[in-house]
């Protein structure tokens, strides 16, 4: 468990995915990829973990991930085999931004 | 003779092509091409003079036509101007120069803890990824951002700002020009043809990819305009005369992405196409499946041509862009910033009417000439390449050439020009009008 901050980054232990903190509330929360816990961006990959076949669904880079109550999202920066859950609730991709009417 | 033509005997010597056909019109000097552009008008403060570029964008953009126009089977029409195609947009929209705000709104400058980046948050939603951005919760307008921007490294915020899929930029000198376009991957060739009409596919949304389809069309291709049902052109929801300028006689099909049909339509669509035209980052067609690489090497001759920001392969390939902040990354807003104000944007998404230029001359040749293949257009690169055209212009005397060329306009008589647009023949298709048409015809299931 652990509380999510904006802007940071978090890496799978057992796949190649990342993801970026978009959104998110003040309580810890038991952030997963792959049904293990994810880690900080900069930490070493224990050993021992393995990617449970239940949450090996894949991450999608560039897809924005959203939790059931809408207040934590976290977006995709490299793609992995494993599902990225809150516990065992697979997050749900996220409909991509429309396109500017003008730039 | 001038500039503008130094310029189309360059690009026709890039792509292997007979400069004997160029026709060699006295062309302006390159601060008059700026001037009567209309680009001129939209660059600098709104209480300020518009300012001198000391770049020849201008004379590079009437330097494309010119060499589009000795390619082309038919004469383009006569109120086909390159150098105000920079203005278009901004005529039809009502833009003008607004500073350190771009003339569309959506991009600014931003001073960091140690230098400026330009943002364009175009896209309604990317201000979700601001406080990613910042890391903090902050309030949704540019006053606190700006505040938040100012502690920050200009580095981190451009690292963090490209993998959050936003449109930043740092505002630096312009970097050794690379070349306009790339070769990233061909195909069996096919003998050269003239006066045939190729069919195009064009998947391009907003301003660079569809002004390509619009001047192929002109030329006399059979262009057809493809969009996501989902995620149609968003350029649909801004002014309907330009976007009818932009594709007026494009037949429009509108496909549901989402769907295995809807994918097949594509596929299908994509493998009778002579050229392709698609303007997203690489990733995006991986997703539905479709690899262009592989594409352009099994089909003879297909011309396959990508518009990105800042090029399709490395990580360079993930970073979104649009026209106004590429411009920036390209080193352009160093050239018409006075040091040490706030920096000043140039033209209206200068990038993209370039970048379709440009895309279109490479497109028609490659596909004439039967050596097709995977041609990568990255909108700062061919910025980058105007300004390096005249190698003697630097960071260190772009103030001085801006001011002799100023003094060349004003001894001409010569004011800026406000933006001019053409008027499109006819309105755009609407939203999937020619789906089933257009599928019929060309034998998908629909």
């Amino acid at each position: 468990m652990k509380v999510l901050k904006l802007g940071a980054k978090y890496k799978s232990a057992v796949c190649d995915a990342q993801i970026m903190v978009i959104r998110t509330i003040a309580e810890p929360v038991d952030l997963r990829c792959g049904g293990v816990a994810m880690l900080d961006a900069g930490a070493a990959a224990p050993d021992g973990v393995a990617l449970d076949p239940a949450f090996a669904d894949g991450a999608l880079i560039g897809k924005r991930y959203v939790d059931a109550g809408d207040r934590i999202e976290l977006l995709c920066t490299k793609g992995g085999k494993g599902s990225i859950s809150l516990g065992g609730d697979k997050l749900p991709v996220k409909q991509a931004k429309a396109l500017p009417s003008s730039d | 003779m001038g500039l503008a033509a130094d310029y189309a005997r360059s690009l026709l010597a890039d792509l292997g092509a007979d400069p004997g056909l160029l026709a060699n019109p006295d062309s302006h000097h390159p601060a008059i091409a700026w001037a009567s552009s209309g680009a001129m008008a939209l660059t600098g403060r709104p209480d300020q003079p518009p300012r001198m570029c000391p770049a020849p964008l201008a004379a590079c953009a009437d330097g494309v036509l010119m060499a589009l126009a000795s390619l082309a089977d038919r004469p383009l029409p006569a109120d086909l101007v390159g150098s105000r195609l920079l203005g278009e947009r901004a005529a039809i929209a009502g833009y003008g120069r607004k500073g350190s705000i771009s003339p569309g709104g959506s991009c600014r400058f931003l001073e960091t803890g140690d230098g400026w980046i330009a943002l364009n948050l175009a896209r309604g939603e990317d201000w979700t990824m601001v406080p990613a951005l910042v890391g903090q919760d902050i309030a949704q307008d540019w006053e606190a951002l700006a505040e938040a921007i100012r502690a920050l490294d200009t580095n981190a915020l451009r690292v963090q700002g490209r993998e959050l899929g936003l449109a930043i930029a740092q505002h630096r000198a312009p970097n050794t020009p690379k070349a306009w376009f790339e070769v990233l991957g061909t195909g069996p060739a096919t003998p050269s043809r003239a006066n045939a009409a190729p069919l195009v596919v064009d998947l391009s949304p907003l301003w660079a990819g569809p002004l390509c389809g619009h001047l192929l069309h002109l030329l006399g291709a059979r262009v057809i305009k493809v969009e996501s049902t989902h995620r149609p052109d968003g350029a649909r929801q801004g002014p309907p005369a330009f976007f009818d300028l932009m594709n007026a006689g494009k037949p429009n099909v509108a496909l549901d992405f989402k769907t295995r049909d809807g994918r097949e339509q594509l596929r299908a669509l994509l493998a009778r196409a002579d050229i392709v035209i698609e303007a997203s980052r690489p990733r995006a067609l991986r997703q539905l499946g479709i690899a262009a690489e592989a594409l352009v090497a099994e089909k003879p001759g297909l011309t396959w041509i990508s518009i990105t920001g800042h090029g399709r392969t490395g990580d360079a390939a993930n970073w979104v862009a649009f026209g106004d902040d590429a411009a920036v990354a390209a080193g352009l807003s160093t050239l018409v910033s006075e040091p040490g104000e706030p920096p000043v944007f140039c033209g209206d998404a200068i990038g993209d009417p370039l970048a379709g230029l440009h895309a279109a001359l490479v497109a028609w040749q490659r596909w004439r000439g039967g050596a097709g293949g995977l041609i990568a257009i990255a909108l700062a690169d061919v910025i980058g390449h105007c300004i390096g055209f005249d190698p003697t212009l630097s960071a260190a005397n772009a103030t001085q050439r801006s001011r002799d060329w100023q003094a060349i306009l004003d001894q001409s008589g010569i004011a800026a020009f406000p933006p001019r647009a053409r008027v499109a023949g006819q309105p755009a298709r609407p939203l999937g009008a020619d789906t089933a048409a257009t599928l019929a015809e060309l034998g998908i299931r629909c």
